[in-house]
């Protein structure tokens, strides 16, 4: 779509987009841009055997951001009417005080990176026509498993219409889709009740919804109950774990990726502040933030402030190579911005944030990482990980697992949790698998605001960790 | 002309005008005309405005305005929910005709329908009901809020190069974040049956953040707040104070072995362990075979020293509120007494799916009692303070944070990673980090030593300070 799509979307024009940034900029800011979002959202729920509930909501709508330097001075308007976004304009625009005059200059539009696949877009759909996709999951997952005993399947997509403009003269528009499946699924055997969540998200458009999705989605709800189900809390202690490729990442994004964000060691608050250039780990591992990979939850044509979506090497052969900058803090750090200035909605402003994050593939087979383990352990499922940026010390919940003895998978575990120190961590990996798997689970990263992200990994062994159990 | 609540406008109160309060009125009128055969509205409207320092130097400034309509839309057995924040007459019609025809679409389902409207809220018409309403936020002005987030910054008297805590550890402020913000949210709710309830409610509050730096470049960051209905109910002195303190006193941990011991739980942070409990109260998750408090209700389940109650109607404490999300009207009543479980929270719909009788959507205000077993240490009737938890306990880990972890919500297994002190004879000795708890919450729980009378006022959640017996701790 072109820029006159968006331009009739939030009824406005350029002279007024810079008449707006002339505003922001009246008490002498050094940078203002301008965020208007139009975003649809549509879900079905399952549940009991039929989907009985579901809806659509809109919200309209657009900030204003003022910055004096690294301070920022923010107000939105649900109204896109000049009155409404004059005010908003002056609101930010109180963060300034000086003399400094605003020179308007040339407008740019910028050419998008294209990541979205998107030939039937949700925003067209017809609601109803996904019930069916819903009710075959359902059935696919209960002709696996007798021992199903409830299944909540929900469907939840969005579209987005963004339109920014900046006082640089940019004009960067993007519409984003975003569709996610998650089912949950409770079992039953023998008076003992147990239940697996899985789930699937994608920037595409209702293409993403076929057969063999639900065929996918199934064999993976009913996988590895039978250990569940026999699965035991296991002693505790400090010993070896292996994470196994994909959703392991998870550890990746909390224990590290928080702390090599730029507002973060701007603020000298992170444990990675005052690194870059350092050795901080093994030269086999890098780590990587990428807004580049096509179709993913965490790709960006454009982040929240117009930057082009990219991929940045935090980690490049063991060596501290970049923070995860927004504008702000590339200003700081006298460096150009990464692109993660990603924000929840118009409501609020850009902050460093993560995209899809993973460590790039190692060179040894994840079966040789297992058998080169005496006594530890193997997870591969992770959820409610919570980190201290500035101790770096981590913990991650467990929800499936297997002891290792004598270098093979042994009894299952779950219900304990991980914990350990982020750089150390990151210090004691001592091999990387060649199995890379970027999972496309329904990830969140809830850093003050909600954005969708990803996250990946080979399989990798740590070789000490503390492990909660019995 | 007076308005459905009998005032004369809408908008004596609040912030949520008269033109939107009959536009949300109208979604009711223009959803029956197309189909729908009941509807409920809720309209929320909310101002935020917050002042954010780094290093007592102004950072960022917000305001932030929100109105949205929520539809929830009954039509032949089905249901569906829309909302939308687009008030434009036209527009807004509209959306509710597409939202009743897009209800149509579902499948049946006999079970939902409004609340019977015998059980909705009569006493909260005006929406200053609950007590919450400052009214002398509508004058706040830029220049008193920047006032009231420089008064709570001691960034420039304390930062000195190299500072020394009471064990003589050097440290120095790495960096403090203090912030003012100040809210009001304004909520009607209206249904089909004449359903009609208004809340208001505004918010006064501060933050603040430090952290601190060793020698060895250690960092420790410390955390906290106070918050009020009212202007002159908050605190900002003393907040950046605590902050830096809880920072420092977490300089110098020591490791401490795996193995089981009393555990003392912060009141700062102790609603962790009572929120799987609620949850597994709550009607939805035991219909879905997802509770590991099904079949509990009348039972003693838990030790004779914990009662939990809902006190919805405290006008003028945080959590208080008149009805709930279906607009039904709330009570004060016990959830567990004396360890027996008093109430599910069951909604209309569930109470059709499971055959139960309706009670609230979930808890509004939860208050969790005093406890102390007769030990000598106490009369009945002094406050029991943290101190006096620890001293019963005499050795332990006093756990004032949660990092992660997970309570399984059909077995009630959990392992949370935490971070606190050791502590000895009754005193705090060294911190402790990189540790967690494992346990089933139902054995916890039984294990109940003492809960205190420390919760902290400007909580919506009353839970005190809680000290346990016979904790697994792994290090």
């Amino acid at each position: 779509m072109d820029n006159r799509y968006y331009l009739d979307t939030f009824r406005i024009t350029i002279p007024q987009l810079e008449m707006l940034t002339g505003t922001a900029l009246g008490n002498g800011g050094s940078w203002a841009d301008l965020y208007f979002e139009y975003s649809t959202y549509s879900e079905l729920m399952l549940r009991d055997g039929d989907v009985t509930s579901g809806g659509f909501h809109t919200d309209y709508g657009a900030g204003i951001r003022t910055l004096n330097g690294e301070k920022t001075g923010y107000a939105y308007s649900e109204s896109t009417g000049m009155k409404e976004l004059t005010e908003a304009a002056k609101a930010a625009s109180m963060i300034a005080l000086s003399q400094r005059q605003f020179t308007p200059q040339s407008v740019r539009s910028l050419e998008s990176a294209g990541l979205y696949p998107m030939s039937s877009p949700w925003r067209q759909a017809d609601l109803a026509g996904f019930i069916p996709f819903l009710k075959s999951l359902e059935k696919k997952i209960r002709s696996r498993d007798s021992r199903v005993l409830k299944v909540m399947a929900r469907l939840a997509a969005s579209q987005s219409d963004i339109m920014m403009f900046n006082s640089s003269g940019e004009l960067a528009c993007d519409t984003r889709p975003c569709g996610s499946i998650v089912v949950s699924v409770i079992f039953s055997q023998g008076g003992k009740t147990e239940s697996k969540s899985v789930s699937r998200s994608f920037r595409m458009g209702t293409e993403m919804v076929t057969e063999a999705l639900a065929d996918d989605m199934a064999a993976d709800a009913v996988a590895g109950i039978d250990e569940r189900f026999d699965a035991r809390r296991p002693k505790g202690g400090q010993m070896p774990v292996v994470m196994g490729a994909g959703a392991s990442g998870i550890l990746l994004h909390e224990a590290m990726g928080h702390a090599f964000e730029a507002d973060f060691n701007r603020k000298g608050q992170s444990v990675f502040s005052g690194r870059i250039g350092e050795k901080v780990c093994s030269t086999d591992i890098s780590i990587v933030d990428d807004g580049t990979v096509r179709g993913n939850r965490g790709a960006c044509n454009f982040d929240d402030e117009g930057v082009a979506g990219q991929k940045t090497w935090m980690v490049k052969d063991g060596i501290l190579n970049s923070y995860l900058h927004d504008r702000i803090s590339a200003s700081w750090f006298k460096t150009a911005p990464t692109g993660n200035g990603r924000r929840e909605s118009f409501r609020f402003h850009p902050i460093p944030r993560m995209r899809a994050t993973y460590m790039e593939n190692g060179t040894t087979p994840p079966e040789d990482i297992i058998s080169s383990v005496k006594k530890g352990i193997y997870v591969d499922e992770f959820s409610n990980g919570q980190v201290k940026i500035g101790e770096g010390d981590f913990t991650f919940f467990v929800k499936s697992g297997r002891l290792i003895r004598n270098g093979r998978l042994g009894a299952p575990v779950k219900d304990i949790n991980i914990i350990g120190n982020g750089p150390r961590a990151l210090a004691d990996i001592i091999a990387v698998g060649n199995d890379l798997k970027i999972d496309n689970g329904t990830w969140t990263c809830g850093k003050d605001q909600n954005v969708p992200v990803s996250c990946g990994i080979p399989t990798v062994l740590v070789k000490n960790l503390t492990v909660g159990g019995e | 002309m007076k308005n459905m609540t009998g005032q004369d406008s809408w908008q004596s109160a609040g912030i949520i005008t008269e033109t939107e309060a009959e536009a949300a009125a109208g979604c009711i009128r223009t959803a029956l005309n197309a189909g729908a055969s009941q509807i409920r509205v809720s309209l929320d409207k909310s101002i935020i405005d917050s002042f954010a320092l780094l290093n007592g130097e102004l950072d960022k400034v917000t305001h932030a305005a929100d109105r949205s309509v929520c539809l929830y839309i009954f039509a032949n057995g089905r249901y569906g929910t829309f909302s939308t924040n687009v008030f434009e007459k036209e527009l807004l019609q509209e959306f509710v005709k597409k939202a009743v025809r897009a209800t149509g679409l579902l499948a049946e389902d006999r079970f939902r329908r409004l609340p019977d409207s015998g059980r909705t809220a009569k006493d909260a018409l005006k929406g200053d009901e609950a007590g919450l309403y400052d009214r002398s936020r509508h004058h706040m002005t830029p220049g008193q809020r920047l006032k009231s987030a420089m008064s709570g910054t001691i960034y420039s008297e304390c930062r000195q190069d190299a500072m020394k805590t009471a064990k003589g550890a050097e440290y120095s402020i790495i960096s403090e974040e203090c912030e003012y913000s100040d809210s009001i949210d304004d909520n009607i709710t209206m249904d089909s049956q004449g359903f009609l309830g208004r809340h208001i409610e505004t918010s006064f509050g501060y933050t603040s953040e430090i952290t601190v730096g060793t020698p060895d470049c250690g960092l420790f960051s410390g955390y906290w707040w106070d918050s009020s209905p009212f202007k002159s109910g908050l605190r900002i002195e003393g907040c950046s104070e605590t902050a830096l303190k809880r920072a420092i006193r977490q300089v110098g941990p020591e490791r401490c072995s795996s193995g089981k011991y009393n555990m003392v739980v912060d009141s700062s942070v102790s609603s962790r362990l009572v929120s799987p409990i609620v949850s597994a109260l709550n009607a939805m998750a035991i219909q879905q075979h997802n509770s590991f408090l099904a079949d509990s209700l009348g039972k003693k389940i838990f030790p004779e020293g914990l009662t939990l109650e809902d006190k919805a109607r405290t006008p003028g404490r945080p959590g208080s509120r008149f009805y709930d999300s279906e607009g039904v009207a709330t009570e004060d009543s016990p959830v567990i007494s004396r360890g027996t479980v008093m109430e599910y929270f069951i909604n209309t719909y569930m109470s059709g799916k499971t055959g139960m009788q309706p009670t609230t959507e979930g808890i509004s205000r939860p208050v969790l009692r005093s406890y102390m077993p007769n030990n000598g240490l106490q009369s009945a009737e002094k406050e029991i303070s943290l101190q006096d938890m620890l001293k019963c306990c005499e050795d332990g880990i006093y756990v004032c944070g949660f990092n992660g972890g997970n309570c399984n919500p059909t077995t009630g297994d959990f392992s949370y990673g935490i971070e606190g002190f050791v502590f000895r004879h009754g005193e705090i000795a060294a911190p402790v980090r990189e540790m967690l708890i494992t346990g089933n919450m139902i054995r916890l729980w039984n294990s109940l030593i003492a809960a205190g009378s420390d919760a902290r006022k400007c909580t919506r959640w009353q839970i005190p300070s809680l000290a346990f017996c016979d904790v697994d701790f792994s290090a």
